[in-house]
């Protein structure tokens, strides 16, 4: 895996391979543009909410628009492929096997990515990224509605054939010397959300068709002027897209479990407790789909099972944050860039499920439901938790597929302010939901309240942006000019690690 | 093992199913007259403040370890495994 | 590969603070289902005689019919004391009926009627609003609440 940028060789030769360390730097590359894209459209939500009335975005439809492909362009382009990426480079080393099980869908899965990406850009959709019909049916203007449709359903398919290439490496290919419970942490986390993957993703495909054909006029699947029900499309779609957040957020767990037990210079407290709630995680979180809809009219014994159903989902995540700290008691840490994302990380991870259980209690629904609240709690996971993971596993991974180190002061600093921002924004967005700000308007009422938390919220915002500029341009300068680092141990932290991070397949 | 899953049926039948009934079940009867801003913002406040509780715990815990077991502490000493050069 | 080489089992150390941990968290989330079962179950259910309000949204405004048949658009008059039972629906798309202050809040579904109930205490303005997207002017779709006195 080391030193795939230091040996220079033509574009193509890196585009058109089926090496598992190249499509993991075309996932690395792609992912991450797309995480700058997100973010850029991110800032003008938060510029456009500095103040009540029409500022930097002129209309509400260009409003809508922009936070539906923010949405969409960070969860499906940026964290489902950084975590391709991830799994891409080391689990076929963690495994001990030659390369994916697949290559060719291997590559295949990652090129169906970037058309995808460009329907879903080009057409930019406005019914928010989960196009709840019948606004999504007879009301959202196409051929933006359809583009962002034929994209979600292509990048399905391409998370699946990802999905079928993990499990099949990690269960089939490993080395017969390996046991089933001598695979790495991480390899686990991918196991397991892609066995989510491979059971929810079926649901949603065929609602998009559906939506589809609802849309051309020829079915009303959801459609009540056609006999349709818009509740059956919340079911379908949450019943892939709660279980898919477990999808989201395993693998940057499984991230932690590398950064951690490495940098604090112990073995993980448990492994056999990060299986289990890897593996509980990944069936609980089947039973909890429709905690998203209280709202809609559902009968008191309804919402009374899917709030059992998601409270027994917090015991598995409760047992990570556990198994973290215990790793780190009695450790000699070394807060390398690494580690100071993945603790930051274990820290917001504690403060979003502790908003979580209080969104699963079916009463304070009324409160929180579609207001700033929700919009601050899930940014806690995908900011805070997912994309904390992410960026430490980017900066941790970096001298081994680069052979370079980046550099460690602006990697500091952008981790402190992004700490601070994701703090800035998406707490106070919390307390802003208590106020009763309802989430996805363009434009809200001068009450002074609310005012001043949006201002807190912006500024907040423009510091992560910031920050993001700084890490852009240490990854892009130390990529060419870093310090050439010892690929056995580029952090210094001694000892060897317990699978050959140096070892590089050979291509073919 | 007989005896246990036999009185896990006895269990289920006395208490685990008429408590299941009970709970999924309630509420026919006409409800009480209450302000349900009172009900529900108090149940909030219930949960924020165990929520503060338990969130101080953890989150002190790991800002005190934090600070006593990085490596620049007086203190830190290599863990065992360090001796061994695998973790 | 043998096992030490791995360096990550349990080396030896035992696991119980780990289970004590986890049952104190399974116990907090007996204690917050319990509690949350029990405040539901009180809001949910409507008291007798409470009076309907049939709420339709539609974009961008809501339409409010009393049980006496008149009708208001985009501002809702109740009096002070009184149990309402507000059945909402949707002309077009989806949208969410909410009162804020008063902590009620449904879905309005075309094609399904959803209820939800409550009893204004003090005399006030309040705002409604909608909190489920629903196209162009969903930040616009807003009403207001008068709560009045009790003309009886």
């Amino acid at each position: 895996m080391v030193l795939e940028l230091q040996k220079p060789r033509p574009i193509w030769q890196i585009m058109f391979s089926t090496h598992h360390t190249d499509v993991g730097l075309l996932y690395l590359i792609t992912s991450m543009s797309f995480l700058f894209m997100g973010g850029a459209l991110a800032l003008a939500i938060r510029a456009e909410l500095f103040l009540p009335g029409a500022q930097i975005i002129g209309d509400a439809m260009t409003f809508n628009r922009i936070f539906t492909v923010h949405g969409t362009t960070l969860i499906f382009l940026f964290i489902i492929p950084f975590a391709s990426a991830v799994g891409n480079y080391f689990v076929p080393i963690m495994v001990r096997y030659k390369d994916m099980a697949y290559p060719k869908l291997n590559a295949i899965a990652f090129w169906m990515i970037p058309p995808a990406g460009a329907l879903i850009w080009l057409g930019f959709a406005d019914f928010t990224w989960y196009a709840t019909p019948p606004y999504s049916i007879i009301s959202a203007p196409g051929p933006a509605a359809d583009m962002w449709i034929f994209g979600l359903k292509i990048l399905g398919i391409s998370s699946v054939l990802g999905a079928i290439n993990f499990v099949v490496t990690i269960l089939k290919c490993k080395h017969p010397d390996m046991s089933i419970g001598q695979v790495p942490l991480l390899a686990w986390s991918f196991l397991s959300s892609s066995l989510i993957i491979l059971v929810a993703i079926p649901t949603f495909a065929a609602a998009l068709l559906m939506l589809l054909t609802d849309r051309l006029g020829v079915t009303g699947f959801f459609n009540p002027a056609m006999g349709g029900d818009p509740i059956a499309y919340a079911h379908l779609f949450w019943f892939t897209f709660h279980p898919e957040v477990y999808v989201l957020v395993i693998p940057a767990i499984g991230m932690m479990y590398e950064i951690i037990p490495r940098f604090s210079r112990r073995p993980i407290f448990s492994y056999n407790s990060g299986v289990f709630a890897f593996v509980l995680l990944s069936i609980v979180g089947f039973s909890s789909w429709a905690h998203h809809m209280y709202a809609t009219g559902m009968s008191f014994t309804e919402k009374t099972v899917f709030m059992v159903g998601t409270l027994a989902a917090v015991p598995a995540s409760a047992m990570h944050v556990f198994n973290f700290i215990a790793t780190m008691w009695n450790g000699r840490i070394r807060f390398a860039t690494p580690m100071m994302w993945a603790v930051g990380g274990i820290a917001l991870f504690f403060s979003a499920g502790a908003g979580g259980v209080a969104n699963a209690a079916m009463p304070l629904d009324f409160t929180t439901h579609d207001t700033y609240w929700v919009v601050g709690h899930f940014h806690l996971f995908v900011m805070g938790t997912i994309a904390f993971g992410s960026i430490g596993y980017f900066y941790y991974m970096f001298p081994y597929v680069t052979g370079r180190m980046y550099n460690e002061t602006m990697g500091k600093v952008h981790f402190v302010m992004s700490f601070i921002g994701t703090i800035l924004v998406f707490f106070t967005q919390h307390v802003l939901g208590l106020y009763g700000m309802p989430r996805r308007i363009f434009d809200y009422p001068p009450i002074p309240e609310w005012i001043a938390m949006n201002q807190i919220v912006t500024v907040g915002a423009m510091i992560i942006g910031v920050s993001m500029a700084i890490f852009l341009g240490n990854m892009i300068y130390s990529s060419a000019k870093g310090k050439p680092v010892d690929a056995h141990d580029p952090f210094e932290l001694g000892g060897k690690y317990y699978y050959p991070f140096e070892q590089k397949n050979p291509h073919h | 093992m007989k005896s246990i899953v036999g009185l896990f049926l006895v269990l289920a039948i006395l208490v685990i199913i008429p408590a299941a009934d009970y709970v999924f079940a309630a509420g026919a009867e006409p409800g009480e007259y209450l302000d349900r801003r009172v009900v529900i913002w108090n149940l909030f406040y219930r949960l924020m403040a165990v929520a503060f509780v338990v969130g101080t715990v953890v989150s002190g815990t790991m800002i005190w370890q934090c600070w006593r077991f990085r490596e620049s502490h007086p203190k830190a000493k290599p863990t065992p495994y360090e001796k061994e050069g695998v973790w | 590969m043998k096992k030490k080489e791995y360096g990550r089992k349990m080396g030896g150390h035992s696991n119980w603070p780990e289970w004590i941990y986890v049952g104190i968290v399974i116990a907090l989330m007996l204690w917050v289902g319990a509690e949350a079962w029990n405040v539901e179950r009180l809001v949910e259910h409507v008291p007798e005689g409470a009076e309907v309000i049939k709420v339709t949204g539609q974009q961008w405004f809501w339409t409010f019919e009393h049980e006496d048949g008149t009708k208001e658009i985009g501002e809702l008059h109740v009096e002070k004391g009184k149990a309402y039972k507000f059945e909402i629906t949707a002309k077009d798309v989806n949208h969410s009926f909410n009162i804020h202050d008063y902590v009620v809040l449904m879905d309005a579904i075309p094609g399904r009627v959803n209820t939800v109930w409550f009893a204004p205490t003090d005399v006030g303005e309040h705002d409604i609003q909608c909190r489920e997207y629903c196209g162009l002017i969903h930040y616009n779709m807003r009403g207001t609440l008068y709560v009045e006195e009790p003309s009886s």
